[in-house]
């Protein structure tokens, strides 16, 4: 039994009981007594889905119920007479010994016991009365019910659960002590163990409310936003990914930075749910609530060949219907997507409906331009463009990171100037520097100068001429007057200007070819691979000259993957809505070059459309803007000229100098090729801005009920948006066609009776492992009623009094005395409340898998604290997306600290999920989930053990232990690591064992020092080294020990 | 064990238990003494490892265990297994639009259809006769071993949502795939090793990409997913150790692992321990058995040949196979291959050839292995793809089909050397003859095979209860011994 999902624990283990003979209640209630069996055994036939009816009974309306009619037989019958179970149909066919008679019928599935007849008869008994379905009705708040004052409770939470569990006759728990109070409440909090010093001031607080102090912290915390991000995320079905065939990526993420950013600025759940259902059509709609609208398009996508667009158009639109209704309503509308719904009462009808509020979102069936699905829209688009409509916005943490890598790359520049001034040999070379380019310094376009075209040849498919100025101007040659298959493009031989080149810039320019577009047709979008080579004066030979950047001057068509990429020297695209505006790009070489009179450029464009083109050099590097003008460079340049750098002021000589190496590299080609590098990587910030999909309103399509949920069958009804037409009947509905705003203000209204209780269920479900009403997923007939009704309702109601307030529901529930107490398992109540669903102790429950990396990576102290951004790529096994195919795929680990962002920015590739999260239960995120199992599997020992995330992580835990206590003797290393990883000190057994276990290891390791330096090498991080290779590969076998430990994937 | 009245008893249970404690009522009932066993830690203990949720079979079982070649992309039953000498004689003509008419088509959407015959001749095979193309040599040579179905429908036109439609019986995305279903139903025999398999061959070319979630457990428990081996690397994700970690210096961590977690559990006194240190004691396990199962160097030189691996771990289909029948033997339930080159839109004529090249040898070898080791009666075989192809041609390939295609099933309860249905004249379509096979039907005599009947074998999720078959699916009795 290596399952821990409550609900199969029941389910597996239930099976050795037998059927329990449970006293009948006097007063049989019946959405508590008897709907459960009803829509168990007999709605299924005799339910709200009609066309399974194969008699005219129905149970699930009371008026149809006690109705007589005539049956198939002829004879006039009724199914139930209040009062009369002798005469009620129902209970004659429940007891009837006749096998063709009985009901439900001997080969159904779910049969009746004793016990339920029972029920069945007392309730006719006793008039059989119907109450509509308790979730389907507003939530009332009764006052909280008086309990003893033993002083166990804090608020009303715990006056519910103590009513109940006085009545067991059953004593809650003790609080928890404080160390493993905090370590829970920052895990559920935040996802993050407390760290020593929060642990220290904690328990050194003595105020009496030192706990709601810690409380208040975690939920400012900024962190608090990315863990409750991530069930909404598996609601949302988030993902890097689209999820079908080839499953490309999708520009995002500011849509999970937006889920974030609203947990942490505590947006009231309504407007939460306005803004992702309908934020672009809210009034002067700002870009927040736009990019909130990604929530819309997170539905499976294509762009297969051969599939048809409407069939993926209705399959977008049931999956909508089934996020929305699970995420919004806690139901189950998908089911009615072939037939009306088995045991609720949505009709196919309301499935279409609904999703008819969604036939304005602008998308495509089939993202692609296929000659067998046209659509002009996506023309020239290929696997590894974007999928639209996207719009480009702020991303704050690109925008920090932008900052953060050009002050590194400021401050290595100064570094470097420091040098140079600090040795006059180098400041001679400054000086020489410019002087010898001192004629195309003083350029004051950018400092560039025109390199002179010596020859101009096409290939067999392009006439190539020189014209004035410079400018090489290729044509198409007619199919017909090709003369041969020479693709290799236009060559170039060019003769640049003595002096530095550190950079090359292509020109682009319209013409008339294409009708004023940049390339040889009107489309207007071309592709350039650049090759450039060096040939000396009287050489025969030239050597190819590397680029290192290519920084075009306004965003391309250049992706790889859906991503746009900003470097573009290997290949570049351009847009198409750019077509009639001058294009440039500057190539920055690997390592610059010194031009002698007579040296030759050969430049190799491989094209089959760019129209007209001139290029440039320039002396200036490390820079992507063609224009930038340097202020102050002419200046210093005419000085250094004039004065041989003797009058130079302290200013000057440092731009100078900074200059100078941004040209040359000033003979450190390491810092220049980090420099290089470091300015790709502010490329790739584009200046703080992200794509990212977002909702575009259209003229809506139509939208029909598919008979049996055919696609291809256009005979059904044409629907309008509606909600489900019996939830919340008062509402008032639009005139006119209702949008999604509708939608959402219908969700959110006060008389909804689902949305509040569906979004306070799942945050108990959160707190406490289980829901009030243990299947979160579903609050309908099948649901489970609710462990304490009047607590879901008090609950929901409070939620809504309290204008959506998420913060402070949170702090209620985790503020309570019931999730304050103990977890120690209770041997005295395994009889009595064996799923701990009375909460007579805290529910221990393990991590997800995001915080399962989170929690080991922060005590290791590799954590990246950084919020928000594009996903993360932590190792991963090699080969693993080897079955993805258009485009193929090349994981490629995070190189730097991005290797170590929280599991929640992990990418999400829908088809192969990582497989640390799989093995840990998280959903693929291809469909909705409310609730992920919680398994314990030996690939979860395995990737605890194996995985490099995690040796690695126990090595820097490791390091940690061994530096940072005062004192070196075992035992304050241990201490140390215990109070990182579990917020506790060892117990004597435990710390005794740890020292054998760490002499052991150290013996082995002294015998094979070539293992421990091997141990040492797993992972990015550079290993300390000061310290003792063989004393760190034994400190990170314990603790490799410690992250392995069940008590650290717990919340205890 | 676990019987479906136990299953009844549970619900039953789960409904009294809400009653009982939301009324406050009888915390003293009689039934609650029984129930207090269910989370008995020695009674969880009995569950590990997990033997399934039925107790006993619903029919007698024939199979034990299935391994599923499957042909992804989908091959052209015209060319294969279904002789169509009408198509033959009309190859190059407009294709009948009274067979098309209305039908879904995937890329020849607009396009003019005109008949493409068979790519090579078809050969009458053993003593049962069956037609079995020259593409396919050693199946030939099996033909009184298989059953050849020719009537296969499915409703999925594209490739991803018909591998998923193939494997779950569902479009929709978290549905248990069918070796989930089968670890749930009947747990493994597998010691130390995953009891559902998935190997992805590599070769051939046009390889259309697959999805993990075709062996994903879904709303299953995830012990219930299929675990896939890598062809290159360590065979399972992290079951190698770490660098600079011995195999024995792994040992003592696991055991002071497991010193440490029982000491807590005197503290906390969680359930939930037991199983963590029996995960790990797998875990180590497998550590072990994962390599020595992947070590193809026992296998005897002949072995290799019959199969036609050239080098060991080389990642191919005929690799794969061998690995499959060592997962077998060992007790896996359900193992699954895949070979990802049979999308053949263009080019069919030198495609055809180099796919059945690449899978006909170690296919008909799997089958003469198992039969020789006397696995084959207790072992199911499938053969197939998630859809055929269009008997119209496709420029020089086919495009999709749905309305007919083929598989081959062997072994494991399967009457041996009989084709079963038949399409129309152009291979177009089954015919409505009653041997017309569903991707539902196919499951459904899947299941059969193990002694399961497919409607019971359900679990309840978002309150209904789910099975493989949704609500359709009919045993196909007449391929059954």
């Amino acid at each position: 039994m290596t399952c821990l999902r409550r609900a199969e624990l029941i389910f597996c283990l239930g099976l050795i009981v037998s059927a329990s003979a449970e006293p009948i209640p006097e007063q049989i209630e019946f959405n508590r007594d008897v709907r459960p069996i009803l829509s168990n055994t007999c709605f299924k036939c005799h339910g709200p889905d009609t066309e399974a009816n194969q008699s005219k009974l129905r149970l699930d309306l009371r008026d149809l119920a006690i109705k007589p009619h005539v049956n198939k037989a002829g004879r006039t019958i009724t199914g139930i007479v209040p009062g009369k179970p002798a005469e009620s149909e129902v209970w004659m066919r429940l007891t009837s010994s006749d096998p063709v008679k009985i009901m439900p019928p001997p080969d159904a599935l779910h049969q009746v016991t004793e016990q339920d007849r029972e029920v069945i008869k007392r309730w006719i008994e006793q008039g059989a009365e119907y109450q509509p379905h308790w979730a389907y009705i507003k939530p009332k708040k009764v006052a909280p019910p008086a309990v003893e004052p033993t002083g166990f409770a804090r608020n009303a939470i715990d006056q519910f659960i103590v009513r109940e569990l006085e009545e067991q006759g059953i004593t809650p728990h003790p609080e928890a002590d404080r160390a493993t109070l905090l370590r829970r409440v920052s895990l559920d909090l935040v996802g993050l163990p407390p760290t020593t010093d929060e642990l220290d001031l904690f328990l050194a607080d003595d105020r009496p409310d030192a706990y709601e102090h810690a409380v208040d912290r975690l939920l400012s915390s900024p962190h608090f936003g990315e863990r409750m991000a991530v069930p909404w995320l598996d609601l949302v079905r988030f993902s890097d990914s689209v999820g079908f065939h080839g499953d490309q990526n999708q520009n995002i993420f500011p849509y999970r930075d937006y889920v974030i950013g609203a947990f942490n600025q505590n947006k009231p759940y309504d407007d939460f749910v306005r803004e992702q259902l309908a934020g672009d059509l809210l009034p002067d709609a700002t870009p927040e609530q736009i990019v909130a609208t990604g929530f819309n398009r997170l539905n499976l996508m294509t762009r297969e060949g051969g599939a048809q667009p409407k069939e993926y158009l209705a399959k977008s639109a049931a999956d909508r219907v089934r996020a929305v209704s699970t995420t919004f309503m806690g139901s189950t509308v998908g089911c009615a997507e072939c037939h009306d719904h088995k045991y609720d009462p949505f009709t196919t009808r309301d499935f279409y409906s609904l999703a008819a509020y969604f036939a304005d979102v602008k998308q495509w069936g089939v993202y692609n331009d296929y000659k067998y699905t046209p659509n002009p829209e996506l023309k020239g688009f290929n696997n590894s463009f974007p999928f639209p409509p996207e719009m480009d916005v702020e991303n704050d943490y690109l925008k920090r990171r932008a900052i953060r890598l050009q002050q590194a790359q400021d401050e290595r520049v100064e570094r470097i100037v420091e040098n140079i001034l600090a040795r006059p040999s180098e400041r001679r070379r400054v000086i020489d520097w410019a002087r010898d380019n001192a004629d195309v310094l003083f350029e004051s376009n950018g400092s560039w100068s025109v390199m002179e075209v010596v020859q101009a040849t096409g290939d067999d498919l392009t006439v190539v001429t020189t014209q004035s100025d410079n400018f090489v101007r290729m044509e198409n040659i007619p199919k017909a007057d090709q003369k041969g298959n020479d693709k290799s493009g236009t060559l170039l031989v060019l003769a640049p200007a003595s002096g530095t080149i550190s950079a090359v810039r292509l020109e682009a320019l319209p013409d008339l070819q294409g009708s004023g577009t940049v390339a040889r047709d009107t489309f207007g979008s071309f592709a350039v691979s650049p090759q450039i080579e060096l040939r000396r004066k009287g050489a025969t030979e030239s050597q190819k000259i590397e680029l290192a950047g290519g920084y075009p001057d306004r965003d391309s068509w250049t992706y790889i993957n859906a991503y746009l990429i900003t470097s573009v020297e290997s290949r570049w695209q351009t847009a198409p809505q750019f077509a009639r505006e001058k294009h440039n790009v500057v190539y920055q070489l690997a390592a610059p070059i010194e031009i002698e009179a007579g040296d030759q450029l050969v430049v190799t464009l491989k094209t089959t459309n760019l129209a007209r083109t001139r290029l440039y050099s320039s002396p200036l590097g490390v820079r992507r803007n063609w224009d930038d003008v340097v202020s102050g460079l002419s200046s210093a340049v005419a000085t250094a000229v004039s004065s041989a750098g003797a009058i130079l002021t302290d200013a000057q000589l440092r731009l100078l100098a900074a200059e100078y190496f941004k040209s040359t590299g000033a003979t450190d080609a390491t810092a220049y090729a980090t420099a290089l590098e470091t300015l790709r990587e502010i490329a790739a910030c584009r200046e703080g801005m992200a794509f990212t999909m977002i909702t575009e309103a259209m003229e809506p399509l139509e939208t029909r009920v598919l008979p049996r949920g055919n696609w291809q069958d256009e005979s059904g009804e044409m629907v309008q948006p509606a909600p489900p037409s019996f939830i919340a009947k008062g509402l008032p509905v639009s005139a006119g066609r209702s949008s999604r705003l509708d939608l959402a203000e219908w969700i959110v209204s006060p008389e909804n009776p689902l949305t509040a209780r569906t979004q306070v269920n799942r945050m108990w479900n959160q707190f406490f492992g289980t829901g009030l009403s243990a299947v979160i997923d579903d609050l309908g007939l099948q649901g489970e009623y609710p462990s304490h009704p009047e607590l879901l309702d008090w609950l929901a109601v409070e939620f809504v009094e309290l204008d959506w307030d998420v913060k402070a529901m949170v702090r209620l529930i985790v503020s309570s005395a019931t999730y304050r107490q103990q977890s120690t398992y209770r041997e005295d109540l395994r009889n009595i409340d064996p799923d701990n669903r009375l909460l007579a102790s805290h529910p221990s429950r393990r991590l997800g898998a995001e915080f399962v990396r989170d929690n080991a990576l922060f005590a290791a102290g590799l954590l990246d604290p950084e919020i928000g951004g594009p996903s993360a790529k932590p190792y991963q096994p090699e080969g693993y997306y080897a079955s993805l195919n258009f485009p193929k795929r090349q994981y490629q680990a995070d190189l730097d600290e991005r290797q170590y962002r929280r599991g929640v920015y992990t990418h999400w590739q829908r088809t192969f999920p990582h497989p640390m999260m799989a093995n840990f239960d998280a959903p693929s995120r291809e469909e909705c989930t409310a609730d992920r199992t919680v398994s314990n599997t030996p690939q979860q020992a395995l990737t605890l053990l194996n995985d490099p995330t995690f040796v690695e992580a126990a090595r820097a835990l490791a390091e940690r232990a061994m530096t940072e206590p005062s004192q070196t003797d075992f035992e304050s290393r241990i201490e140390h690591a215990y109070r990182l990883v579990l917020a506790r000190s060892p117990t004597q057994a435990e710390a005794t064992g740890l020292k054998e276990f760490y002499f052991t290891q150290h013996a082995n390791y002294s015998d094979e020092m070539e293992d421990a330096a091997k141990l040492a090498a797993v992972g990015l991080r550079p290993t300390n080294a000061v310290l003792d290779r063989v004393e760190l590969a034994a400190w990170t076998q314990v603790a490799r020990v410690l992250l392995n430990l069940n008590e650290t994937l717990m919340r205890y | 064990m676990i019987t479906p009245q136990d299953i009844k008893n549970l619900e039953n249970h789960q409904r009294a238990w809400s009653r009982r404690t939301f009324l406050g009522k009888s915390a003293q009932a009689i039934g609650t003494l029984a129930l207090g066993s269910i989370i008995n830690p020695n009674l969880l203990g009995q569950q590990q490892p997990w033997r399934g949720v039925l107790d006993g079979p619903h029919f007698y079982p024939k199979a034990k265990r299935v391994v599923h070649l499957c042909m992804a992309g989908g091959p052209s039953h015209v060319d294969l297994f279904d002789p169509k000498p009408m198509l033959n004689r009309l190859h190059g003509q407009p294709f009948p639009e009274s067979f098309t008419k209305g039908e879904q088509l995937a890329q020849l959407q607009g396009a003019e259809l005109l008949a493409r015959g068979a790519a090579v001749d078809f050969r009458r095979c053993g003593i049962s006769g069956q037609m079995i193309s020259n593409l396919l040599p050693h199946t030939q040579s099996i033909a009184d071993d298989i059953c050849v179905v020719r009537s296969m429908h499915t409703e999925q036109i594209n490739h991803d949502p018909a591998h998923a439609f193939m494997n779950a019986g569902s479009i929709n995305k978290g549905r248990p795939s069918m070796g989930s279903w089968l670890l749930y139903g009947l747990g493994s025999e597998a010691e130390n090793l995953p009891g559902y398999v998935v190997l992805v061959s590599e070769g051939g070319g046009g390889a259309q990409p697959i999805s993990a979630r075709q062996w994903s457990a879904g709303f299953l428990p995830s012990k219930f997913q299929g675990v896939q081996f890598q062809s290159r690397g360590a065979p399972v994700h992290y079951v190698g150790n770490p660098d600079g970690v011995c195999q024995s210096t792994q040992r003592q961590i696991i055991d002071e692992v497991a010193r440490l977690n029982n000491l807590q559990k005197e503290h906390s006194l969680d359930p939930e321990i037991e199983t963590r240190v029996s995960q790990y004691e797998l875990a180590f396990k497998m550590q072990t058995s994962v390599p020595e199962l992947a070590d193809l160097s026992e296998e005897p030189q002949s072995m290799l040949d019959l199969y036609g691996v050239k080098e060991a771990g080389d990642g191919s289909f005929a690799a794969n196979c061998l690995l499959a029948r060592r997962l077998l033997e060992r007790g896996s339930r359900f193992v699954q291959l895949y070979h990802r080159g049979w999308d053949h839109h263009s080019k069919l004529d030198q495609n055809i050839q180099v796919a059945s090249t690449l899978v006909d040898q170690a296919s008909a070898a799997l089958v003469k292995d198992l039969k020789q080791r006397g696995m084959l009666e207790d072992t199911l075989v499938i053969w197939g793809g998630e859809f055929g192809r269009t008997p119209m041609g496709q420029g020089t390939g086919r495009d999709h089909h749905i309305n007919a295609f083929s598989v081959w099933m062997a072994g494991g309860g399967i009457r041996p050397g009989m084709t079963w249905g038949s399409t129309d004249d152009l291979g177009y379509r089954y015919l409505n003859d009653g041997q017309q096979v569903h991707v539902h039907d196919l499951h459904a005599t899947m299941l059969a095979c193990f002694g399961i009947d497919h409607k019971k074998l359900t679990y309840r999720y978002q309150g209904r209860d789910f099975r493989l078959t949704d609500v359709h699916g009919h045993v196909v009795n007449g391929i059954m011994t």
